[in-house]
């Protein structure tokens, strides 16, 4: 059974129509690159999954379950938004960290936040506060940055800020992690630290959506892929078929772009 | 003052869309008498005055008519008769220091019942306020540095000076009517400031205030006064219509006659510019 | 040099209580229009249009006049027009409208820097909270409160050291503050009278007070410079 079932998908911004008909699913521990020009409708696909952007037309389920759907007539409440976007997790291009935080703060807020609404919240105040702090801990130990937990973000690097981003999202247990573009606002060295983590999360079996413009590693690291051009979904399936033995034209002209 | 008002009136009107304040009609009524016609402000005046059980004056800081004493209470010519007719209402009395500018304002918002604060019976004066007989002559004098005071003992010598007046004085309207070169400040104490200062070389003030406050013994030694320009009376000023003007009338009269208010004017040193009742 | 000496303790005495009144007009002032100031700010960014335009009229009104004028207004126009003298004649009265003109005219300016404050502030900080499913009040709160405190402190300042020296104006509705203890000695008062030291003097308590504002705000300043 597939984790997540996208069909349809239609997206336009005034009369620009930026996703054309998108449909594809993703298996449970899987990695998905979705390639493609800028402008092709990447980003915006992944502001939809993530219930920034509201779909004009389609579904989305998460397995079988329906999270998403244009047609349906009532409107999701506030509540109910919040809980089906949070089978995904986003990891902006421009990490996003909240400034005022620490690197072990910025792990931790919004499950601090959610553990608020929890009944049992009061009565067992210390012992939930030190379960997230744990769990926050090991993620950015897992991630390599034990030793700057405490530090704010402008104090770390690029390439650090990003990993602790990704931990960030890690932290709310997503189904799906998704990236947009993750290295694209780091300096050439910076990148490899941010890859290597994904790389790491990917061979501990963490389903994931990435939309990069590193050819070699989205070869390497994914699954499947999806190659998009002016909103379409061109290609799609196996990733090494697709970037070694591309069928249409336009993939073959994007990847030689690349190649040279 | 009237310019206040109306840009007051104005902008209020647009704000909350009222037309012009209907209080212009009671403009007419003639100035000292309740008329007739106003027979339910004037009862409602003094009801309302008894009913709170407090005179509210609406006084400025000023020697010898109404200042604090050193413990902080009211004391002077004007503010002990204001007492002693309060009194007299059977209520208490309350003083109140107000803005000299706003001085109709303070009255016919009702925040003070009446201006008593040795108040020059001037035209602007009459046509907004209900007023008593006036009970105190009081004169516009020019003051100059005591050093050049020599030459400029006559009207005519008075043209080659720059005066300092306060803004909708009599001192400012004696200016004004004698064609002098002059420039409008705040109040009369700074008319003196600008001497001081020599921003000014003379201004025009009440010689009451004068006597307090130029010549030897005050803060303004080295200046002095000369010439005096017109002759004017002091009254105090109710709301328009109000029947409390007959009322301070029957007590001057009353008061005049059983030797209180001289007796006060004693006191204070202004005998000499008494009315008699 | 005697006399001054005789004068000194009483003007300083009622220096002292008319910069009492200044501190208070001050006091509640602040308190008031730091958040009214966010209410209309919010106000001004709804995405109600109605709501939008009345608010926006609102503060195009409060800082498009002066604040005398808003003064004379709030105090005088009930009594003269409505013939409802509410604030009633006593110092009270006009110390509590003095508040009301203030703090209305304050909150309208305040409104403005905190909309500024939380304009600069950029969207991936709203969608990174939103992503980890922050309602938008935690959004507010927890994330960016603190950003756009630190963006409007320095405006803020500004703002804050004007409004002790504006205080004054309130003289205009007869409200003793200190300037208005000042000139009273030129005028005459408790036996002095022309005297025009006292008036220059109450340049000194507001140097000291907005000296040590600007101390408290700079220090505020320092503390939030632990992010960027």
């Amino acid at each position: 059974m597939a984790i997540l079932d996208v069909e349809h998908i239609c997206k336009s911004f005034g009369r620009t129509e930026v996703l054309k008909d998108i449909s594809f699913s993703l298996e449970e521990s899987q990695v998905l690159s979705i390639i493609g020009s800028s402008g092709s409708g990447k980003t915006t696909l992944l502001r939809c999954l993530n219930f920034l952007e509201t779909p004009d037309k389609g579904t989305m389920k998460i397995r079988d379950k329906v999270i998403f759907d244009a047609d349906a007539k009532t409107n999701l409440s506030e509540a109910q938004i919040r809980e089906n976007r949070l089978h995904f997790g986003l990891v902006f291009q421009s990490f996003n960290l909240f400034p005022q935080y620490t690197a072990l703060g910025n792990v931790m807020l919004a499950r601090e936040l959610e553990a608020k609404g929890r009944p049992d919240y009061k009565a067992k105040k210390k012992e939930i506060l030190a379960e997230i702090e744990a769990q926050a801990k090991e993620l950015l130990t897992q991630i390599g940055l034990a030793e700057r937990m405490n530090n704010y973000p402008h104090q770390l690097s690029g390439g650090q800020c990003q990993r602790v981003a990704i931990a960030r999202a890690l932290a709310m247990r997503p189904d799906i992690l998704c990236f947009d573009e993750p290295t694209s606002a780091l300096d050439p060295e910076l990148t490899g630290e941010v890859l290597k983590v994904i790389r790491e999360l990917a061979e501990q079996k963490t389903t994931m959506i990435i939309v990069t413009h590193e050819m070699a590693f989205a070869r390497d690291v994914a699954d499947t892929a999806i190659f998009m051009d002016d909103g379409y979904i061109l290609e799609q399936g196996n990733a090494k078929e697709l970037f070694e033995n591309p069928t249409q034209e336009r993939t073959k002209q994007f990847l030689r772009n690349y190649q040279s | 003052m009237k310019k206040k008002i109306m840009a007051i009136a104005l902008i209020g009107a647009m704000i909350f869309g009222l037309a012009a304040c209907g209080s212009s009609g009671d403009q007419g009524a003639a100035a000292g008498s309740a008329g007739a016609e106003n027979a339910e402000s004037a009862a409602s005046d003094m009801a309302a005055i008894q009913e709170k059980g407090v005179l509210v004056v609406g006084v400025t800081d000023f020697e010898p008519m109404d200042y604090k004493d050193a413990d902080g209470n009211w004391i002077g010519f004007d503010a002990d008769l204001a007492k002693a007719f309060a009194d007299s209402l059977g209520v208490d009395v309350e003083f109140q220091e107000i803005d000299w500018d706003n001085k109709i304002l303070e009255l016919d918002g009702g925040s003070v019942d009446c201006i008593w604060n040795g108040m020059t019976l001037t035209e602007e004066v009459t046509s907004s306020m209900s007023c008593t007989n006036p009970y105190l002559n009081n004169q516009q004098i020019v003051v100059v540095k005591a050093d050049v005071a020599d030459q400029y003992q006559d009207e005519a010598s008075l043209a080659d000076l720059s005066f300092a007046v306060e803004s909708g004085s009599a001192g400012a309207a004696v200016a004004a009517e004698k064609g002098l070169n002059y420039t409008e400040v705040s109040n009369q104490a700074n008319a003196l400031m600008e001497i001081a200062a020599g921003s000014a070389d003379a201004a025009i003030i009440d010689s009451l205030m004068a006597a307090a406050m130029v010549g030897e013994g005050t803060s303004y030694e080295d200046l002095t006064t000369t010439v005096g320009l017109t002759d004017e009376e002091y009254g105090v000023g109710f709301r328009q219509g109000s029947d409390l003007t007959d009322a301070a009338n029957q007590f001057f009269a009353d008061a005049y006659a059983d030797g209180t208010i001289p007796a006060l004017a004693e006191t204070y040193k202004v005998q000499g510019a008494l009315v008699a009742q | 040099m005697d006399t001054f000496f005789q004068q000194l303790p009483i003007v300083l005495h009622a220096l002292n209580v008319g910069f009492l009144q200044t501190l208070k007009l001050f006091g509640v002032t602040l308190a008031g229009a730091l958040p009214l100031g966010l209410a209309i700010s919010f106000g001004t960014r709804s995405n109600i249009k109605i709501i939008k335009s009345i608010f926006k009229v609102i503060v195009w009104i409060f800082r498009g006049t002066p604040l005398m004028i808003q003064l004379l207004i709030i105090y005088y126009f009930p009594g003269l027009v409505m013939h409802n003298a509410i604030w009633g004649g006593g110092e009270k009265g006009r110390f509590i409208a003095a508040c009301v003109a203030f703090i209305l005219n304050y909150a309208c300016y305040f409104s403005e820097i905190y909309r500024g404050g939380i304009q600069s502030i950029p969207i991936g900080q709203e969608e990174a909270g939103l992503v980890l499913g922050m309602t938008k009040r935690q959004i507010f709160a927890r994330v960016k409160l603190l950003q756009m405190i630190k963006r409007i402190v320095p405006p803020m300042s500004n703002e804050i050291l004007t409004l002790v020296k504006d205080t004054s104006l309130a003289r205009i509705i007869a409200l003793q503050e200190i300037i208005w203890a000042g000139q009273a000695f030129m005028k005459g008062s408790q036996g002095i009278s022309g005297a025009i030291w006292p008036l220059f003097f109450t340049g000194i308590y507001y140097l000291i007070c907005n000296g040590v504002l600007t101390v408290v705000l700079g220090k505020i300043e320092k503390k939030l410079e632990f992010f960027r």
